[in-house]
């Protein structure tokens, strides 16, 4: 599965950390990748990080649904590959395997972003590798333009960033450290969209129809039977014809399969991000106002609503609207 | 292992023996954390100067004057780290080695509890009042921090002034701690004020002339065969130091898994060795068992002198050649280093020194040829598999137990080869049961050097600290199968003739070679030369954990 599903691009990055020659300060580089990280605010979500007052940079766009940034010091060992002690009574136990290391140390970025080149703009259904190339380098030159002190403080510890001073350069800088992966991480569906489903029955069928003929002619063949009943055909020729029909029919429904499950699904209504913060603003505000109008007569209410709509304008999803990176507009209050 | 370690990450007293890296002398300090508060900003402050195992001069320039620093558990239980941290680290460390003093022998473990009461009577004011159990915690040692200076100028034996300064800052940050971090006085059983213990090489007095020697107060020459691990050295340096100081495989010697000494790399066992969560916290750190040894010279002496003379006797030899020969049998090496492995006997001895130098009647040539043969890799070159009967070095000898080499290869076998009639070579024993009960050993010794002076009464030791990634699995169990016991060496209770308690076991056999005309002989007069004074566990964190202590924060970045 590539990164592009249900409208959002799930961005991975992998930017080398400089090794230890050089460094004349006894601090190294990923470590110094560790405090600009430990430094930078995280989103105004729980009591401690409100207190804090500033937000997490990512919230200066409104395309970022999640945002995550860590350093990968080295591939995790798990231990010796075991073995069955039965089947391989040979092994020299006392031999050191061998252990997989990465080369260096990453600074992981991921992020689930809407896959749109304008912030807001709808959410597209699929999207070529190109388009999706150019949605990344548009997102990384809208991280360059709302946080380019904090992204420089993180990546100048990385690889060939020394020559990174724009945000062009920044989008094919991230572009060489992009990783297509297949874990995305995603919100829900209000109404469940028509899925992608295998077609299982004709995939069985186009494989075993052919695959019961090819058996039947050779099962024929071993009883003597030189040629099929009633069709006259040499039972031989029956066998290695249908045998190699199952075959380009396996493979088939295997590409087709593969195919199928690449395609991505379509994104949800009102699942880019500013549909998002609009809906989380009117949902409080609705609850605020239904509290407010209990006991009121038909006309107040209907007065009321009039007025609740001129101010919050549900249909607007530019404002009024909730904050990035807040856990509720309230919380927004407070810290203006 | 192709990839290097993160040495900027690592303290450097995991990596360098700075009495090796021409730092003759130490400050030790133990300090206590009132506020947790004002504990963390020292850390940070701390931290900030720590010496990390970056190479000189090409990663990081070479200070004067190193700083490190280590926490007991009951500092990091002071310094506020989360629970969740604090209950995975290992038992022996949150149990500290006071606790730890049956299993490690320093205290009479003939005696049951009730009986041993007041067993620590002889430590240092400090470490007595150090996890009296009793819930005060104004006096328990939360902090070690070590400041290693070099010679101010060759030909001396002063420190540079900037082990003065370092002592002075860090003074400096206690008394603006708003009593919130304290030097801990104590350090001494007559000096109740002393709040360091001060640590150097012996130095010789040539002419006038000030010379650091690697002698310990006993006369030994110490510190040679510390273990070699992957990452430790550049390859083309590991190349020749990991002979006779890695692990023994094949008949090739290789460097010992890094996770044997660091936490967070894999280990012998192809595991990671076990340590706190989360991983980031515990990565590149290690833990320390620091020992003050106390050294009775004067005992060591008399009874060395007596069971001389009874050996010379015996043997019909001079005094001066049973005396050097005792001594070389219960270390496994000539006084001045050279093993008992390579060169068995007195003449050869003498033969050996003699070619290389180390007799030039010009004493600093004599100096720099000892100095050059235990920096080259012959010092450590030897093994004990093809010499199964100990006819070379004793089966219970000092040297024999700390490192058994590839001494306890299960494979290995006993007697006479009957093909050449001589023993059993074992050409391809390894270093199993062994290559997992390393320690590195850093340390110098402390107190005056002054033979004719010194008795057991005045303060001369040697300040040791032991460093693996499982204190409980390579220091206790040397201390105590191998120091304290002898099992594993076919010598029933005997402990170890220079570091064992013999209280109650007093013997160390010697065995002869059968075509020799010498008797075989037992030493049955030890007493106690070496006596801990006092100590701790502590954790010797990564910079990235130190800086994480000194924030408050264990977070996952």
């Amino acid at each position: 599965m590539p990164d592009f599903d249900s409208g959002h691009i799930f961005l991975t990055t992998m930017a080398p950390i400089k090794g230890p020659s050089g460094n004349n300060t006894h601090t190294s580089f990923e470590q110094k990748v560790r405090m600009a990280l430990v430094k930078l605010p995280t989103a105004l979500q729980s009591p401690a990080t409100k207190g804090i007052g500033l937000n997490s940079p990512f919230s200066r766009n409104t395309r970022t649904h999640l945002a995550r940034m860590f350093v990968l010091n080295d591939a995790v060992y798990n231990g010796r590959v075991g073995s069955n002690p039965l089947l391989n009574m040979g092994e020299n136990l006392t031999q050191l395997q061998h252990v997989d290391q990465l080369n260096c140390s990453y600074l992981v970025f991921c992020a689930d972003i809407d896959a749109v080149t304008d912030d807001g703009a709808p959410l597209p259904k699929v999207m070529s590798a190109a388009k999706q190339k150019e949605v990344r380098a548009n997102y990384a030159r809208k991280l360059w333009d709302t946080m380019e002190l904090e992204l420089q403080d993180i990546y100048s510890n990385c690889v060939g960033f020394e020559d990174v001073d724009t945000a062009d350069e920044f989008a094919a800088y991230l572009e060489k450290c992009h990783v297509q992966t297949t874990m995305p991480f995603h919100d829900y569906y209000l109404d469940l969209p028509k899925f992608n489903d295998l077609p299982v029955k004709l995939l069985v069928g186009a494989v075993l129809v052919p695959a019961v003929v090819a058996l039947l002619a050779l099962l024929l063949r071993i009883l003597g039977y030189l040629d099929m009943p009633w069709l006259g055909w040499s039972s031989l020729w029956t066998f290695i014809g249908a045998a190699i029909v199952t075959a380009l029919a396996l493979g088939w429904a295997i590409w087709y399969a593969n195919q199928n499950g690449e395609k991505p699904l379509p994104p949800a209504k009102y699942d880019d991000l500013p549909s998002v913060l609009k809906a989380l603003y009117m949902q409080q505000n609705f609850a605020n106002f239904a509290i407010e109008q209990q006991g009121a007569t038909a006309e107040d209410l209907h007065a009321s609503f009039g007025a609740f709509l001129d101010r919050h304008k549900p249909s607007d999803k530019t404002g009024p609207t909730q904050t990035p990176g807040v856990i509720s507009s309230a919380a927004m209050a407070q810290s203006d | 292992m192709t990839r290097s370690l993160n040495l900027n990450d690592i303290q450097g007293n995991v990596l360098r023996a700075y009495g090796r890296y021409s730092f003759p002398f130490a400050r030790y300090f133990f300090l206590n954390i009132a506020k947790p508060h004002q504990g963390r900003a020292f850390v940070d402050a701390v931290r900030q100067k720590v010496t990390t195992s970056a190479r000189w001069p090409e990663q990081a320039e070479k200070p004067d004057c190193t700083v490190n620093i280590g926490f007991s558990f009951q500092g990091m239980l002071k310094l506020e780290i989360r629970q969740r941290t604090l209950q995975t680290m290992p038992l022996e460390f949150v149990e500290g080695m006071k606790n730890r003093a049956f299993i490690l022998g320093d205290r009479d473990n003939t005696k049951i509890e009730e009986e041993a009461e007041g067993w620590d009577a002889h430590w240092d004011p400090l470490w007595r009042r150090n996890r009296r159990g009793d819930g005060n915690d104004s006096n328990n040692v939360h902090m070690w921090i070590s400041l290693n200076a070099q010679l101010k100028q060759p030909g001396g034996d002063q420190p540079v002034d900037a082990l003065e300064e370092k002592t002075a800052w860090l003074r400096d940050l206690c008394a603006k701690s708003d009593d919130g971090v304290r030097i801990l006085p104590g350090i001494g059983r007559d000096t109740p004020d002393l709040d360091y213990l001060q640590a150097s090489a012996v130095f010789d007095d040539v002419g006038g002339v000030k010379v650091p020697t690697p002698k310990e107060h006993f006369g030994f020459a110490d510190g040679i065969g510390d273990p070699v691990f992957e990452g430790q050295y550049p390859a083309d340096v590991e190349k020749t130091a990991v002979i006779g100081r890695g692990k023994r495989m094949d008949g090739k010697w290789e460097p010992i898994a890094t996770g044997e000494f660091i936490l967070g790399h894999p280990d012998e066992s192809q595991e990671l060795p076990p340590a706190a969560v989360p991983p980031e916290f515990s990565n590149n750190g290690t833990f320390m068992a620091f020992r003050k040894l106390h050294e009775n010279v004067q005992t060591f002496d008399e009874v060395l002198t007596e069971e001389a003379e009874n050996y010379a006797k015996i043997n019909d030899i001079p005094l001066i050649e049973a005396r050097e020969t005792l001594r070389a049998k219960m270390c496994g090496r000539w006084v001045d280093g050279v093993p008992l492995a390579v060169v068995p006997t007195y003449d050869e001895w003498l033969a050996f020194r003699t070619r290389k130098g180390m007799d030039d009647p010009d004493p600093f040539k004599a100096a720099k040829a000892q100095y050059d043969y235990l920096k080259s890799p012959e010092a450590s070159d030897f093994r004990y598999a093809d010499d199964m009967a100990c006819v070379k070095c004793p089966g219970g000898s000092h040297l024999r137990r700390v490192n058994t080499r590839d001494y306890l290869d299960p494979l290995n076998a006993f007697g006479t080869d009957p093909k050449t009639g001589k023993p059993h070579s074992n050409p391809k024993a390894t270093s199993a049961l062994n290559k997992r009960r390393r320690v590195l050993r850093r340390g110098l010794p402390y107190g005056a050097s002054d033979p004719k002076n010194n008795t057991d009464k005045t303060q001369q030791g040697v300040a040791m600290m032991l460093m693996g990634s499982s204190l409980f699995r390579q220091f206790e169990f040397v201390q105590q199968q191998w120091i304290e016991y002898d099992l594993d060496f076919h010598q029933g209770n005997n402990t170890c003739p220079l570091l064992g308690n013999h209280d109650h076991h007093k013997r160390h056999t010697i065995a002869s070679d059968p075509a020799s005309v010498r008797q075989p002989y037992v030493m049955s007069k030890l007493k106690t030369f070496v006596e801990c004074r006092g100590g701790e566990y502590f954790f010797i964190p990564s910079m990235t954990a130190l800086r994480m202590m000194a924030m408050g924060i264990v977070d996952p970045t």
